[in-house]
């Protein structure tokens, strides 16, 4: 009661108005706002969220939102890349969050008021169309058995098959228009360069509100508090939520490569190529005719020390890569690493005479797809099923090779509770996955589109949109659907990384007897976000199957044992513990 | 049918037969409840997952009508509730009232418990868009007949899960109607008296899982969907729609329309008020 005796409040504050109050901590007086939402974080998905639920017009008129960025958006906003030159952080977007991102359609609005869907932002129009790439076919296989699969967007069954599987668009460009379209919705208010300095719990009120200190002294007090604020979430640590997780010991190399356009009976550059190598899996991704991403998965040594060498020899060695016979991928790899360790790195002839070496002891012939060592030799030349591996890459465009370390990690819950509540997590916040499904960033749209949903149904609704109530369908929308993929996507990691006779054989005799209904096919159809009415289920669904069937494949050889450890704890204990606590109220209090 | 009718008709002599209204005993039980009234994952979680679906079921209805009085599709579901004077009789902890207010209604809830509205008071202050002197929600400690002395009327009454702890439904449901304007809404949410509520909330709510305390319920008092068709035979059209509970999804949802068996726990029931009125606003005569 004693706090119905507080100082007279205005009445309703509508969307951009700010109230300004005092309150104490630590005995200086300290204004703070009043807002209903803060998202900390101005990444792809914290701007995908912005600009969603500016995008309702009930929300942006209604609400106050404020997005806070520590790092400059000018760089993105006002980027300008030489055309024919490409950033090397690209993601690949599938149907699904390309759909999600292009105008609001009517088609995916449910007849139901209560189901109105938030489907449609209206920022594809702001990407720059032509520097993306769709791909129509992709191409996998298995670095020890060569034991391959191949599938095309035309024999995915998919509602728009024109659209190819999944479309490669840098991070530059989603984030320039993710910018752009938050220009046409100035009701979402944007503080960029201002650093999240801390966040405290509005103590002196009893609210239990989350007061966040900005760098230039500002707070602000927010209902609801969006952490899409990547790995080191500060808001995760404010709501205390726990994160489980590894790190690979994996480093992914990234770079933009250009090479000669396809030649005319090779068909256009649309083709994804992943080679799994008992290092990881190289990803071949393309942006252009001339220009495709690559994203080499590694040991952190060995990528050093790829790192460390001239330009023309990475480009030898991701040639080689796609190519030779993984004996003799390893013995190039230890070759740079012996190089590296000695103080004389090697040069670019003398690894085109390593390869070459190489070549002649596996009997491929130079002009052979498999051939790389003299590349101005086959460049060019129409080679017989020369489909099945990339084009051979001439350069390096400079700049643009840089490395990240490569880790598993999931929060243990996406909205707080308790001392941490009126808190949600998305994106990379939330979780952080191995680049080889490329799912990372879509996985990351899936929490916003579902979150920015999940709040405009609690608000048509009257409800708190802080509160626990209001958010919970969002956790159970999207963390059983991402923790089932991050699980398969560490299974086919594990599976991958093994160079063990039992389960090559296994990957080799599962790749090649399931070609049709194979685990991996399912998944990339995912990652192809083949859209149905009901595309979470289906999404769900194809998971599950890939699921089972790399479970299987590990059942064949009796190796399960060996991938115990990282599955079986996923699954077992959170799994466990989400399971009981979303579906059972009544055993709702965590542990 | 004629075992339906002749139960109904029982019913509500059996209405009219006690005096008081408020059951001290509940009043007393629920204060001690109050205080966890808020917490959204205690023993309220299910209360706070079926007031959405409660808001909606009231928000719909309004639209439904906007929209057919005014030949107008158009009419927003966030605009039905704006400035109209709603009632929340036995407001709890303010669970629908905050959310009728937040819709920009002008909600004033009553209860006949002091603490709780103390709880739904302190709530609302520390609600910037709420907290006094917001012309949308106000509190006041009373009962629905002392609201009867005064000549304000409300375009919408809700009384959410009460009647089933009511001594004297009749008398109740006569109040509540008296103090809805002309052409205005009742809306009431309740448990059935059948075996399956009987199941669902004593003998599983209570005192098996012991999600609810136990005597929060007591079956006798329970009012069956057509019991209360019957009462307020004088109106034109009442609608029951059944609310589900769907343990999987830890989510209520409403029936669909006319689903069989779909009242036979928790419903909604929703009655308009006839525009012109004869009489003193009692339905039952
Ligand atoms: C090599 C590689 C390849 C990948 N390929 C793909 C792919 O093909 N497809 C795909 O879908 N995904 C891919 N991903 C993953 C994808 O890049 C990430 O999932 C995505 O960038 C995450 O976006 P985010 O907005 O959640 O987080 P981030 O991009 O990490 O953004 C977080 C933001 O929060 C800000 N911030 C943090 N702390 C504060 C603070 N205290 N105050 C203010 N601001 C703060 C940061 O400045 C940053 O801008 C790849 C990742 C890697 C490493």
């Amino acid at each position: 009661m004693l706090l119905l005796a507080n100082p007279r409040r205005n009445a309703f504050n509508c969307a951009g108005v700010w109230r300004k109050r005092l309150s104490t901590i630590n005995n200086t007086k300290i204004n703070h706002e009043d807002c209903d939402i803060v998202i900390v974080g101005g990444g792809p998905a914290g701007l995908a969220l912005a600009a969603a639920l500016g995008s309702s017009p009930s929300l942006r008129r209604n609400l106050s939102i404020t997005l806070v960025e520590g790092g400059d958006l000018k760089k993105a906003e006002g980027w300008a890349p030489i055309p024919g030159s490409f950033s090397n952080r690209v993601s690949s977007l599938t149907n699904t969050s390309q759909t999600f991102l292009k105008s609001p359609s009517i088609q995916n609005c449910i007849y139901h008021i209560l189901l109105t869907s938030t489907t449609g932002i209206g920022v594809w129009g702001h990407i720059d169309e032509a520097r993306t790439c769709g791909i129509d076919e992709m191409q996998v296989w298995d670095g020890i058995s060569g034991a391959r699969i191949a599938f095309s967007a035309s024999e995915l069954n998919l509602e728009k098959p024109e659209l190819g599987m999944a479309r490669l668009t840098e991070n530059f460009n989603l984030q320039r228009g993710l910018l752009r379209r938050l220009k046409d919705l100035p009701e979402v208010r944007l503080l960029q360069q201002t650093k999240v300095k801390s966040i405290v719990q509005d103590v002196e009120e009893h609210r239990q509100w989350p007061l966040v200190y900005l760098e230039n002294d500002r707070v602000l007090r927010a209902r609801l508090l969006i952490g899409a604020d990547g790995f080191n979430s500060p808001v995760r640590a404010y709501a205390n939520i726990p994160s489980f997780g590894w790190s690979y010991d994996t480093q992914a190399i990234v770079a933009t490569m250009t090479h000669p356009p396809r030649g005319a009976f090779e068909g256009p550059n649309t083709t994804a190529y992943q080679r799994f190598l008992p290092t990881g899996p190289i990803a071949f991704l393309p942006l252009s005719p001339t220009a495709s991403s690559l994203v080499w998965s590694t040991k952190p040594q060995l990528a050093a020390a790829l790192l460390a060498c001239e330009p023309p020899v990475l480009a030898s060695m991701i040639n080689a890569a796609f190519r030779l016979p993984e004996l003799s991928v390893r013995y190039l790899h230890t070759r740079i690493l012996e190089a590296q360790l000695s103080g004389t790195p090697i040069t670019p002839s003398e690894i085109q005479q390593e390869i070459s070496w190489r070549e002649q002891s596996h009997s491929i012939d130079q002009h052979s797809i498999y051939a790389s060592a003299n590349a101005a030799a086959t460049i060019g030349m129409p080679l017989e099923g020369s489909e099945a591996v990339p084009p051979l890459v001439t350069t390096l465009q400079p700049g643009t090779v840089a490395s990240f370390p490569l880790r598993l990690n999931h929060a243990e819950a996406y909205i707080g509770e308790g001392l941490g509540a009126r808190t949600a997590l998305v994106g990379d916040a939330a979780h952080t996955v191995h680049p080889l499904a490329g799912q990372g960033l879509n996985m990351g749209l899936g929490d916003v589109e579902s979150l920015a949903r999940c709040i405009e149904n609690a608000f048509l609704l009257g409800g708190d949109i802080g509160s626990h109530t209001a958010l919970l369908p969002y956790a159970q929308d999207r963390y059983l659907e991402n923790h089932i993929l991050m699980a398969t996507i560490d299974k086919l990691h594990k599976i991958y990384s093994t160079d063990l006779q039992p389960i090559v054989w296994a990957r080799s005799v599962g790749l090649e007897v399931l070609n049709e209904l194979d685990s991996l096919k399912a998944a990339i159809m995912l990652t192809a976000g083949s859209r149905t009415d009901d595309a979470q289920r289906t999404s769900a669904t194809a998971w599950n199957v890939v699921a089972k069937g790399v479970e299987t494949l590990v059942a064949a050889a009796d190796a399960s044992k060996i991938l115990a450890g990282g599955l079986q704890n996923l699954l077992s204990s959170n799994l466990q513990r989400l399971l009981n606590t979303e579906g059972a109220p009544g055993q709702q209090k965590r542990v | 049918m004629s075992i339906l009718r002749h139960s109904a008709r029982r019913f509500v002599r059996a209405l009219h037969t006690s005096n008081a209204t408020v059951n001290a005993d509940e009043i007393a039980h629920f204060s001690r409840l109050s205080s966890q009234w808020w917490d959204h994952q205690g023993e309220f979680s299910f209360l706070h997952k079926m007031n959405p679906v409660r808001v909606q079921f009231i928000r719909d209805k309004l639209l439904e009508i906007a929209r057919e009085e005014n030949d107008d599709l158009d009419i927003q579901p966030t605009h039905v509730l704006r400035d109209l004077d709603v009632l929340d009789v036995g407001c709890g902890g303010g669970l629908l009232s905050e959310s009728v207010a937040r819709l920009g209604a002008r909600t004033h809830g009553v209860d006949a418990s002091e603490s709780n509205i103390s709880i739904a008071k302190v709530h609302a202050s520390a609600d910037p868009k709420l907290s006094p002197p917001s012309p949308f929600l106000s509190y006041e400690h009373t009962s629905a007949e002392s609201l009867l002395t005064s000549p304000k009327r409300y375009d919408v009454v809700c009384s959410m899960e009460v009647l089933e702890h009511v001594d004297n439904p009749a008398s109740f449901l006569s109040t509540c109607a008296t103090l809805v304007k002309p052409g205005g809404h009742l809306f009431l949410s309740t448990i059935s008296r059948t075996p399956l509520a009987y199941a669902l909330t004593i003998f599983l709510a209570e005192d098996v899982l012991r999600k609810v305390s136990s005597g929060t319920h007591t079956y006798s008092k329970f009012i069956k969907p057509n019991e209360l068709i019957e009462f307020f035979q004088n109106y034109r059209d009442p609608k029951v729609r059944g609310l589900i509970y769907n343990p999987l999804l830890a989510r209520w949802h409403l029936a669909a329309r006319d689903a069989w068996g779909g009242t036979d726990c928790n419903y909604l029931f929703w009655v308009r008020k006839p525009a012109l009125e004869s009489g003193d606003g009692s339905a039952a005569s």
